[in-house]
């Protein structure tokens, strides 16, 4: 039967003429699913070395994160030599408080390499080390966060100084996964050490590391920047789609708001005193409850839009949104910001958090103009502890 | 004035008929004989079927013996016209006179072969890919040989998915065996059951247009019966051995039957198998097979009784459709996403595999030459399926999906924020020179692996799918015939259908892990800190504290069921007065629908048996929302009804002057129940129904002049219809909400005018050479503006409630002007100028082809005020023109050509080939369809107006050819 069946297979290979000319290969992929519709199961990726690397990919040295960061002019800088950084991975995206970007730290620092995909967790492991072909990326600074990615886009309204490392092809070209490892224990620090990261500014030690900071207090005051229609500008250009939450906690008693429960904050009417505007242009308190034509700002906004609420134009655009909380490092004060899209979001803080006495939290550290900033990359079960 | 007229007509009528019955008389010896043979090479056709007529009525009908030959005796004197049908033949009359009671002995019928290379029929189709585009593909396709227009267009316009006049494929009535089988949901035709059983499934009767059949009213776009049973098998043996090279490499396929034998059994078979792939699109492939077994038992001279069992398993994988960015890229119209390397070996992702066998039992009884009568039950099971990538919280694994290609990153348009040369530049590179990197250029299969493997607790990111959509449907159809007075025949009948739909997903592969868990991915974005909302199985989760982890095989993601009924009857009489018939038909059909889920989603639990909301597993209430109507808003449990009455009628007449030459006309009203995937809004995930569904209502008339004998067939067809009140579901990921939406539109009209001709007319001045041609012009445009009502499959929230789709007729132009918009996925030009030489069991043909005038699919909410507005609720001209504007393909030039012979060795066996090689120009840049992609670019500079995403295609194939080598005896 085999041997019938095979001949027919030749025969009608044989009819076809372009099939002569082709190569084996191309009638092999034409024929393969046929018989083998699902093929084995691929082997496990290879894991580099560095000596493989030295061999097939032209590592001369490491050089360390710290190091790489030095090499920072102020300016976002292009690294156009044979440099290679390695680290381990310290965050995770599972939670979906860390998006787009995952950090790796050596024994000199850490880094927030941008690699501009989701859902990291899924080919990076924590613990995992990682090489990175630096030839061509570019070292930048976010609000004075160091970042390591790709030139910048041109855009004149551009506030980074780097881009995402996104395109697969880069991807391939600049990061080498190595060998698996136990995860990065954190570094326990001391508010002297943050304060010295703090002054240090860009150079700081202890950004991108992953750490816990012992003895810290809730500081009963939240950071949260809202866009009323987020469809519309909403820069700093445009106070008038700009809602700012601070100074208190206005009712948001949980990690950050997922899209029902930012409507839940909104509609309980704990907002209700908030103020439109940033910067100079200031509405006045209660200002939420207007309607942009009642501000004088009604044309930036639909004819419906214009005639409705903030609160009601929120309403109709609600979505998931950062939270910042402060707390007390000694007499520093930490934010500790999360995304609206964690899955944690909504979980109160006291949960984890008691209102009198201390906790420590884990997360990696970074920096955001002048202050410091914790993130967690777990749920806070894991991460805050009494 | 009606009145006059009527009378009038009355008056004609009489004295037609007074003419009828003065006509000659004499004793009933009289008959005629002969001999149907094959133009060609003179050889016996067997299984002809002769109508014989007198004027316009039927008095007749006889198949001819193996030898070719036929008698039909008992013939008064008279002037009769003798109709020949054949498979593989086109249609012929000729004049009989018998006079003097003899038996006229007409010798040799011959009858000229249609274009023979290979039925037409699923396969020829490339199935289109639409993924999650929220559009549908089903070609028509034309078959029935005997219509000189069909016949040419049905061949060789397949190539270019020409649909008759325009027609949707849902308004084809496919019988088999007498039962209509459009599929139940869809209406699409369900050629897909029989594939490559072209053998047993070869005799079938096709009228073209709104003609009557003796099968059902049909409508206005042509009825197909295809017999089936074992008795119109060929008989004998057949074997067939065919490669293509636009399709699949080989296929083998041997067919046997005994032919009604002497002791009242017939018995037949058929058996095939369709494998490899094909030179134009990489990827794709056939594993698919075929067998057919049927019986005949003629108990007496009135009962025939026919068992009929077949079925088609296979699975073929699938063609995907992308942009023309990327085709220019690759260089190459036939670039296909759906595929990659899985440990050096190809695998594609998008498989579909069915085994749908079809069981038949069918009753025939003919008490007198004045009554037939057929009753079939027709039981239609197994399983459909079509694989796909699904994944959770992992990286969209398409390789063309739009964040991997140049155009992302860099766009002239400085509005559109993309900037980065460095990432196009890049991307351009690698798109480029894509055989050089196949593991981003197609689907990167071992990297998929090498997640799963990755997840220290098994859980799959990546798996692939299979969609089942299993049907169980049972028909009956119950057909009578009867002459009750010499000028009425009546056709009638009776149908019943039951059909339950099974829609679910399971887990085919988990491509390394373990399991996967049972969850709504786009559900979770915007509730990922509600968990009990992601469950697509509330209850498993609430009765086991966690998500379901779901193994190979097991179900995950929807899981519903369509029940729909239908149940009607329908007659057609036919008066006939010498050369003048008339017919008049209606039909009364009762559809019902509704929805059975069988899973809890948490987007939408419902509420508890005992009335009160689901809680949480804090304890807490999950709240329920609510329909128009006041019910709850579930997802598991049964909907409420919906139904539907329908009728139509049809009215015709003809007058056959000089016997050979007939013109017709058609007039009629159909009202057809909207079909259950336009009843529901977003079946996968909940009950709720579709609020403003009528009944689509179709006007249709036509005229046609046919002319069949003396070696001339020829056919010209004017027609004019209106369809009203069609809607549609469609469901697509939608930028603005960032989720999943469904876009139930409602009150489409379109109108469909046009011209028809086919011909064939031998060359007197080269023996055996013909010139063929057809022509099809037509102008189907829509003329409405429909109502277009959006939710989201995340809430049920109405997003826009009937919203007119303002520019669905047509666009107006920054100037002022306007375009009309036309009728999707056909050319509204289509002609075709050929040669057929036929000598000595050669037979070459030769024709040229154009085709224009054939348009993209709209989408729907790209033709709304919401999106040519934008974000700024602003509205200009020139947003208006590119936000609306409809896409008409090139044109299209293409010349095919085939060669044949057959030899007769012994006298007895048959060997014989087919050539065909069409496309001869290797024209690459024939866009056969495709689809605007739903979707916005919105996160624009200004933030004032979206742009399109840019629309998918799909091209025909360059040069290609199929040759057949078969064997029979």
């Amino acid at each position: 039967m085999k041997k019938f069946v095979f001949t027919l297979f030749a025969l009608s290979t044989l009819i076809s003429c372009e099939a002569f000319k082709d190569e084996f290969g191309k009638l092999q992929d034409e024929w393969s699913p046929v018989w083998n519709p699902v093929p084995a199961d691929p082997e496990a990726e290879h894991l580099w070395t560095e000596t493989e690397l030295s061999e097939e990919k032209g590592l001369q040295e490491i050089t360390t994160i710290a190091d790489l960061k030095r090499m920072y002019k102020n300016v976002p800088t292009e690294i156009l030599e044979n440099v290679w950084i390695k680290g381990q991975v310290i965050s995770d995206d599972r939670t979906g408080n860390v998006y787009r970007e995952m950090y790796i730290q050596d024994e000199t620092g850490g880094i927030d390499l941008k690699i501009g995909r989701s859902s990291l967790y899924s080919d990076y492991r924590l613990g995992q080390w990682i090489y990175v072909y630096c030839n061509g990326l570019t070292v930048g600074a976010y609000s004075g966060m160091p970042q390591l990615g790709l030139e910048a886009d041109k855009t004149s309204t551009n506030e980074y100084e780097t881009s995402y490392i996104d395109l697969i092809p880069f991807i391939k070209e600049h990061i080498f996964k190595g060998k698996f490892d136990a995860p990065v224990r954190p570094r326990q620090i001391s508010e002297d050490e943050l304060k010295a990261s703090l002054s240090a500014g860009f150079n700081g030690e202890l950004w991108g590391q992953y750490v816990t900071l012992p003895g810290l207090t809730y500081g009963n005051q939240v950071f949260c920047l809202l866009y009323p229609n987020s469809n519309l500008p909403h820069s700093s250009a445009e106070p008038w789609n700009r809602i700012f939450l601070s100074d208190q906690t206005w009712g948001i008693d949980t990690w950050a708001c997922s899209k029902p429960g930012f409507l839940q904050y909104l509609e309980s009417g704990a907002w209700d005193q908030a103020e439109v505007g940033s910067g100079a242009s200031r509405y006045g308190a209660g200002s939420i409850l207007k309607t942009p034509k009642e501000l004088g700002v009604g044309d930036n906004f639909s004819s419906t839009e214009a005639a409705m609420s903030y609160k009601d134009i929120m309403k109709q655009h609600a979505t998931a949104s950062h939270v910042s909380h402060y707390f007390k490092f000694g007499g520093t004060d930490v934010q500790v910001r999360t995304s609206g899209y964690a899955k944690f979001a909504d979980e109160k803080i006291s949960e984890t958090v008691p209102s009198s006495g201390t906790v420590s939290i884990t997360g990696i550290i970074t920096t955001y103009n002048g202050a410091a900033q914790l993130t967690l990359i777990d749920v806070p079960a894991n991460c805050v502890k009494k | 004035m009606t009145k006059k007229l009527i009378l009038a007509l009355a008056a004609v009528l009489a004295a037609m008929s007074l003419f009828a019955q003065e006509g000659p008389t004499g004793d009933p010896t009289g008959g005629v004989k002969g001999t149907v043979v094959d133009r060609n090479g003179r050889r016996p056709v067997e299984n002809a079927r002769l109508i014989l007529l007198q004027g316009a009525k039927e008095i007749t009908t006889v198949n001819s013996a193996e030898d070719g030959t036929f008698f039909i005796p008992g013939l008064k004197n008279g002037m009769y016209t003798l109709r020949i049908m054949a498979p593989d033949y086109l249609e012929t009359q000729v004049q009989v006179t018998v006079n003097n009671g003899y038996v006229k002995n007409m010798f040799n019928l011959s009858l000229s072969s249609a274009q023979r290379l290979d039925d037409v029929d699923d396969d020829n189709f490339s199935l289109f890919d639409l993924e999650n585009s929220g559009y549908s593909d089903n070609p028509t396709i034309l078959f029935g040989s005997n219509d000189v227009f069909d016949n040419i267009t049905g061949f060789n316009f397949s190539a270019v998915r020409f649909r008759a006049r325009g027609y949707s494929s849902e308004s084809q009535d496919i019988y088999l065996a007498g039962v209509r089988l459009n599929d139940a949901i869809t209406g699409y035709t369900p050629y897909s059951l029989w594939s490559g059983l072209n053998e047993a499934m070869r005799d079938k009767e096709t009228v073209p247009g709104a003609d009557m059949s003796r099968y059902g009213l049909g409508a206005y776009n042509g009825i197909t019966n295809i017999f089936g049973t074992a008795s119109h098998v060929r008989k004998g043996l057949r074997t067939g051995i065919l490669t293509n090279s636009a399709l699949y490499r080989l296929r083998v396929s041997a067919s046997y039957s005994t032919g009604m034998m002497d002791n009242g059994w017939a018995f037949a078979a058929n058996v095939s198998a369709r494998l490899g792939g094909n030179h134009w699109i990489d990827g794709i492939y056939y594993r698919s097979f075929a067998y057919y077994f049927a019986a005949d038992k003629k108990l007496n001279n009135e009962h025939l009784l026919s068992l009929v069992f077949f079925g088609a398993p296979g699975e073929r994988g699938v063609q995907n459709s992308s942009t023309q960015e990327v085709y220019d890229l690759v260089g190459n119209n036939m670039y296909n996403s759906n595929w990659g390397y899985q440990g050096g070996k190809v695998r594609n992702a998008r498989v579909r595999k069915t085994h749908e066998p079809v069981a038949i039992l069918k009753h025939d009884w003919t008490p007198s030459d004045r009554f037939e009568m057929s009753t079939t039950i027709l039981a239609r099971f197994g399983n459909n399926g079509y694989t796909a990538l699904d994944w959770y919280d992992a990286q969209d694994p398409r390789p063309d999906y739009y964040r991997n290609l140049p155009s992302y990153f860099w766009d002239s348009n400085p509005d559109m924020n993309r900037n980065n040369m460095v990432k196009y530049a890049w991307a351009t590179e690698v798109w480029s020179h894509s055989k050089d990197y196949p593991s981003i250029t197609q689907v990167d299969w071992d990297h998929l692996y090498n997640v799963n493997y990755l997840q220290e607790d098994g859980r799959s990111k990546y798996i692939q799918e299979n969609r089942h959509t299993d049907q169980r449907d049972l028909n009956l159809a119950m057909n009578f015939r009867t002459r009750p007075l010499d000028f009425l025949s009546v056709n009638a009948g009776l149908f019943a259908r039951l059909n339950y739909t099974h829609y679910y997903k399971t887990v085919e592969d988990l491509l390394g892990g373990q399991f996967f868990v049972n969850v709504d991915n786009f559900a979770e974005r915007d509730f990922g800190a509600q968990e009990w909302r992601l469950q697509n199985d509330l209850d498993y989760y609430l009765e086991n504290k966690k998500a379901e982890a779901v193994g190979e095989g097991g179900k995950y993601g929807y899981d519903y069921a369509a029940q729909t009924r239908n149940v009607g009857g329908w007659f057609d009489s036919q008066v006939t007065f010498g050369n003048f018939s008339a017919t008049l038909g209606a039909r009364f059909s009762y559809d019902t629908y509704w929805r059975v889920g069988y899973n809890r989603k948490g987007l939408f639990p419902g509420l508890q048996e005992n009335g009160e909301p689901f809680k949480d597993l804090e304890g807490n209430e999950i709240p329920v929302t609510y329909e128009p109507d006041g019910t709850v808003t579930t997802s598991k449990g049964k909907s409420t009804y919906k139904h539907f009455y329908t009728w139509s009628v049809k009215a015709g007449a003809s007058y056959v002057f000089g016997g050979n030459m007939r013109v017709s006309g058609h007039v009629g009203y159909y009202t057809d129940a909207p079909r259950f995937n336009q009843v529901f809004l977003s079946p996968r995930t909940r009950n709720s129904i579709v609020g403003n569904v009528t009944p689509q209502k179709t006007f249709s008339s036509d005229i046609n002049w046919q002319y069949n004998g003396n070696g001339i067939n020829a056919r010209v067809t004017a027609y004019y219809t209106t369809i009203k009140d069609q809607c549609k579901v469609m469901s697509a990921f939608d930028d603005l909400q960032n989720t999943f939406s469904n876009f139930a539109i409602t009150g489409i009209d379109q109108r469909h005018m046009g011209i028809e001709l086919g011909f064939k007319v031998p060359t007197y001045f080269v023996p055996n050479l013909s010139v063929q041609g057809a022509l099809s012009l037509g102008e189907y445009v829509y003329t409405s503006v429909p109502l277009l009502t959006q939710t989201v499959d995340n809430s049920a929230d109405v997003i826009l409630r009937d919203e007119p789709i303002s520019y669905w007729k047509e666009t107006i132009n920054a100037d002022g002007s306007s375009t009309k918009h036309y009728v999707p996925s056909t050319p509204q030009t289509a002609m075709s100028l050929g040669l057929s030489y036929n000598y000595n069991y050669w037979y070459f043909d030769f024709d040229v082809e154009f085709f224009d005038r054939a348009y993209l699919d709209m989408s729907p909410i790209y033709r709304t005020d919401y999106a040519v507005a934008g974000h700024d609720y602003n509205i200009t001209p020139e947003e208006v023109e590119y936000m609306t504007s409809q896409e008409r393909f090139k044109p299209a030039f293409l010349m095919n050509a085939s060669v044949g012979k057959s030899w007769y060795i012994k006298r007895k066996y048959q060997l014989g080939f087919s050539l065909s090689a069409k496309n001869l120009l290797n024209n690459k840049n024939v866009k056969t369809g495709g689809y605007e992609q739903t979707r916005f670019v919105d996160n624009t500079v200004a933030k004032d107006r979206y742009y399109r995403f840019p629309s998918k295609y799909f091209y025909m194939a360059g040069f290609n050819y199929m040759i057949n080598v078969y064997f029979r005896f």
